[in-house]
């Protein structure tokens, strides 16, 4: 018989309420009350988040993002600073003592990717892994993936870029370096494609879900069943919220 | 002395160290160890920042005291490791 796992729809958040909820997720499910979850997500307001071992003030211009009504947050999970605006974003939790996951991190980055992959390709996107954590289309990147290993349970978030304004990107973002701020918003536009850029068209957020729930179900051989936070996990959210991702000191903690 | 690095680790990430150390003895003070890596678990990353306060910047002594601390504890760095940390710590001096 086809496992069944979870499929979460939370619509758009703000940055500490996403990472609050991909947070208590792991923990729930650590505890076996819920089953393997995929989440899929967008931010309201847009927002950057850092990798937890990244210094919000040299990543982060935060007047800027003051400015711009732009919010900010530090992941549990490492990684780089990623601008969320236009964007399908994942998380999946699920044991690490799944079948579907290997042991080995980087072999589970390439496992979990590959789902992703599958997505793209429902949407007629050609795309491969690269380690350590991109995935390409064209030599582009098109999406960007952390894992964190918590109480014997894997969190892995990843974005799908539906479309990419660099010159936003860089405004909310520190360079070493003013005067090479347009070199670098260059180099970022060679390097980076989204899903409206490869196809030409935009895609609706429901469509491109749809595609990459599909992409879990056949990279897993499962079947995704949409399905609610419990009362437990939104309770939790709320605790981290305030604990952590809404806190000044966990975000500007290094 | 306050002094510090950015080092773009051979196949790995961006690292950027902020290190205090004395001058007269070469020993670490404080390092903050910063950069868009992974480490596993992500608390490693303080506990390696405590355990090399008052060692020595030379580097074989580094790497050893870290790659120690990697070995005792069981942790996993992806897009950095010993030697890359030693270097990029060790640029604080250049």
């Amino acid at each position: 018989m086809t496992e069944e796992w979870r499929l979460l729809l939370t619509g758009a958040n703000t940055a500490a309420n996403n990472m609050a909820i991909d947070r208590a997720v792991l923990v729930v499910n650590s505890e076996g009350k819920v089953p393997p979850t995929v989440r899929f997500y967008e931010w309201i307001p847009p927002a950057i988040s850092i990798g937890y071992f990244q210094s919000l003030e040299e990543e982060v211009d935060l007047d800027m993002c003051d400015k711009h009504g732009v919010d900010y947050v530090r992941r549990i999970t490492g990684g780089g600073a990623v601008f969320h605006e236009h964007e399908l974003t994942y998380s999946i939790v699920i044991p690490e003592s799944h079948k579907e996951i290997p042991k080995n991190i980087m072999d589970s980055y390439g496992r979990i990717c590959g789902a992703i992959i599958k997505g793209l390709k429902n949407l007629e996107i050609e795309s491969l892994y690269k380690p350590i954590n991109d995935i390409i289309s064209n030599g582009k990147k098109i999406s960007g993936n952390a894992q964190t290993r918590k109480h014997k349970t894997v969190l892995q978030h990843g974005t799908v870029l539906m479309n990419v304004d660099v010159e936003k990107m860089f405004s909310v973002l520190k360079v070493p370096d003013e005067k090479i701020r347009d070199k670098l918003i260059s180099d970022v536009k060679e390097r980076v494609t989204s899903v409206k850029h490869v196809l030409k068209k935009d895609v609706p957020f429901e469509d491109a879900a749809e595609a990459m729930k599909k992409g879990f179900e056949e990279e897993f051989n499962i079947k995704l069943i949409e399905g609610e936070l419990t009362e437990e996990e939104i309770q939790l959210a709320k605790k981290f919220e305030k604990e952590f991702f809404g806190s000044k000191e966990w975000n500007h903690k290094r | 002395m306050n002094s510090k690095s950015v080092y773009k680790v051979p196949n790995g990430k961006l690292l950027k160290i902020n290190l205090n150390y004395n001058e007269k003895t070469k020993n670490i003070e404080t390092v903050r160890i910063t950069g868009d890596f992974f480490a596993y678990p992500e608390e490693a990353i303080e506990l390696i920042e405590e355990e090399l306060k008052n060692v020595r910047l030379e580097k074989n002594t580094l790497v050893e005291k870290i790659q120690s601390v990697i070995n005792e504890h069981g942790l996993e760095f992806i897009g950095l490791n010993a030697e890359g940390l030693t270097e990029g710590i060790l640029m604080c001096l250049k």
